[in-house]
């Protein structure tokens, strides 16, 4: 363990446990801030770490962030729209990534990894085709329903993804 | 018969219906194809023996007297060898006064005779003994077509037992080919169809329930971009005719489940400057059993709406014909601005019935004197209502052969065949059905544009915005081949380079005097 001594030396000694530990699940802002940068996938496995950070990485507004970062520029008056259709983060893993995906793919021409999807950036008509897609989604699962919103597969959307994970 | 060493494939490998023609390869080799069928011939003379044939087949469709002497005499000539076959034969029957009677030939079945003048010839050498390899599967796929348009040439001649008997044949070929996937496939529901219209006319058209229809219908819009491409782009348009004007009105002439309507909601809540007082109203047939589909849709749309902050507001029409619908019922406001939406239901207008004349006339005016600020117009790029049947047949073969073929690509295996039974239905209508019955009577985009005109509408551009999103639509979709164009201002989708559906944008032309 590395001591700074006050005359700017540094030596190195083993300490008793006065330091304190940095330990990241007392400090939930720390966490979000780093949550807020990963990429969706690392964000999904972070959720699968413990209850607390799957509460964190569950709040939307981190998929708020992650959704539109990277619009340029970003749109406006979109939240209500999207928390009532079901919430960024489903907004994400069932619309938003299929489509970057594909779309990237089609641009960029590779295999579009994750982090390959996290450096382009949208244009409006990318965001909006998405949002209507997700509208429609949420009103297939309106009428699956019968009324009462299912959490069923979006099933209009079959075409952009194999399987859905939500 | 005799093996095969040219590597000669011909005929098409994609399951749309064109007939085969054989490429040429250096001249002393014998074509593979017919020599698959059992016959021998070089490829180098192959263009002289098919003229040969023809003209054989004339000489013996024109001639009026028996022909049996050929039958009884001694000299047997060997077909196998087709080229000197059909010298001999010709050379034979000089005089132009022979009638065919194609029985009397104990060598050859069956000779069917195509549009294109091209002869095929029907051996009774059985060549599923041979070995089993694409070329052979060409070679069924490619008689089945064959021997498919003989058999609606020969119901368009009414000549139905001839039909009845080339049915049985076809269902035979049937066997032979591939039904699960391409021309096999598509060759079964068009057997299926005109054995319909062939044995049992009356009961021809597929019972349609509604609720049946709608969930077909839905199976459709999944299972492919059609319906899709048909309302993003509807909706483009309407939400930028809709620019500007807080109280907007939009009149769709078949509702179904409504999936069209999300989208736009969405759209417009948000629109900059916020979202409009929304009216749809939903055009649609009776509900048999008393409860009201039309209204349960409008609330799902309601409930929508309500959730995206947009006032709304629904009203059912039920109507099971379009021409039913009398412009009171729609309730316009003077005050708002009408968008009417007609996806794939103008072209059950066209037939005629000679009490009432055709409606789609005073339904286009009609529409006309709402003074909609946009009419959107989907139809099936197609011509499905030539008055001869032949022309409609293959015209639907080609048609239907390219949608099934886009369909392929599609994986989810339950959502797949309800798309197909409701394309099924289509085909059914088309073939089967005739006067009133007949509602699928599909025009390509140039006549609607004609007519459409003639009626006092002006075309609407669709812009770049609509192109692109269309373009965007097709790019999320595993299978390329699709292919959006732009016609003159309307969008077309189809299926490698052959558009399958259009979409177009009027608007009525100013006039001066009102004619209700």
């Amino acid at each position: 363990m590395v001591n700074l001594l006050q005359n700017g030396d540094v030596c190195m000694e083993e300490l008793e446990e006065e330091a304190p530990m940095f330990c990241i699940n007392d400090n939930e802002d720390v966490l979000v801030e780093i949550l807020r940068r990963l990429d969706g996938r690392s964000l999904g496995s972070a959720a699968c770490v413990c209850k607390m950070w799957c509460g964190i990485a569950r709040n939307d507004a981190l998929w708020e962030h992650l959704c539109f970062r990277h619009v340029s520029p970003p749109p406006s008056g979109v939240r209500p729209v999207v928390v009532a259709l079901g919430g960024y983060r489903r907004l994400y893993m069932v619309c938003l990534r299929p489509v970057l995906s594909r779309l990237g793919r089609m641009r960029v021409g590779l295999g579009g990894g994750e982090s390959d999807l996290v450096r382009r950036v949208w244009t409006r008509q990318e965001v909006e085709l998405s949002l209507s897609l997700f509208c429609v989604d949420y009103y297939e699962r309106l009428l699956g329903g019968g009324g009462k919103l299912t959490d069923a597969p979006a099933s209009s959307l079959m075409f952009l993804c194999k399987t859905v994970n939500v | 018969m005799g093996p095969y060493d040219s590597s000669v494939s011909a005929g098409s490998s994609s399951s749309s219906g064109s007939s085969s023609s054989c490429s040429g390869k250096p001249a002393d080799t014998i074509d593979g194809l017919l020599a698959g069928a059992g016959y021998r011939v070089r490829s180098s003379e192959l263009r002289q023996v098919a003229q040969r044939l023809a003209r054989l087949e004339t000489v013996m469709v024109n001639a009026p007297t028996e022909v049996s002497h050929l039958a009884n005499d001694a000299v047997h000539y060997n077909p196998s060898d087709l080229a000197s076959w059909v010298d001999s034969l010709l050379s034979e029957l000089h005089q132009p006064e022979i009638a065919p009677d194609p029985s009397t030939f104990s060598d050859l079945n069956y000779i069917a005779h195509t549009q294109a003048g091209h002869v095929l010839v029907n051996p009774m050498v059985s060549h599923r003994e041979l070995s089993a390899g694409t070329e052979i599967e060409e070679d069924s796929g490619i008689r089945l077509v064959h021997v498919l348009m003989t058999c609606a040439e020969s119901v368009h001649r009414g000549e139905l037992s001839l039909a009845a008997s080339l049915i049985e044949e076809l269902q035979g070929l049937l066997t032979s080919v591939d039904g699960e996937r391409g021309i096999g496939k598509v060759a079964g529901y068009f057997i299926d169809a005109l054995s319909r219209r062939v044995f049992a006319p009356q009961g021809a058209s597929l019972a349609d329930s509604a609720f049946e229809n709608a969930v077909l219908y839905h199976h459709f819009y999944e299972a492919c971009p059609y319906l899709k491409f048909a309302h993003f782009t509807a909706n483009q348009a309407i939400l930028e005719a809709f620019s500007g004007h807080d109280c907007v009105h939009v009149i769709d002439f078949n509702l179904m489940h409504g999936l069209q309507w999300p989208a736009l909601i969405q759209a417009l809540a948000l629109r900059p400057g916020g979202p409009p007082l929304l009216r749809l109203t939903g055009i649609g047939p009776p509900s048999p059993d008393g409860h009201d589909s039309l209204r349960e849709i409008g609330l799902r749309l309601a409930e929508l709406a309500r959730s995206v902050n947009v006032r709304f507001a629904f009203r059912g029409v039920a109507a099971s014909r379009l021409d039913d619908v009398k412009p009171w019922m729609l309730q316009v406001n003077p005050k708002e601005v009408v968008a009417v939406n007609s996806i794939m239901q103008l072209h059950k207008l066209l037939g005629s019935d000679p009490s009432r004349g055709s409606p789609i006339d005073p339904v286009l005016g009609w529409i006309r004197n709402l003074n909609p600020k946009i009419v959107m117009v989907v139809e099936q790029e197609a011509n499905h209502n030539q008055p001869e049947f032949l022309d409609r047949f293959t015209e639907a073969l080609h048609y239907y052969s390219t949608m099934f073929d886009s369909l392929e690509a599609y994986s989810a295996q339950l959502e797949k065949s309800l798309a197909e039974i409701y394309i099924q239905r289509e085909i059914c209508n088309v073939v089967c059905c005739e006067g009133l019955a007949r509602v699928e009577r599909h025009e390509p985009l140039v006549k609607w544009r004609d007519r459409l005109g003639g009626a006092g509408f002006t075309s609407l551009h669709l812009g770049s915005n609509a192109f692109k999103q269309a373009s965007m639509l097709l790019a999320l979709f595993s299978a390329e081949g699709y292919c959006v164009e732009e016609n003159e201002g309307c969008l077309t989708l189809g299926w490698h380079s052959r558009p399958l559906i259009a979409a177009s944008a009027w608007q009525a032309m100013p006039n001066i005097h009102s004619h209700e």
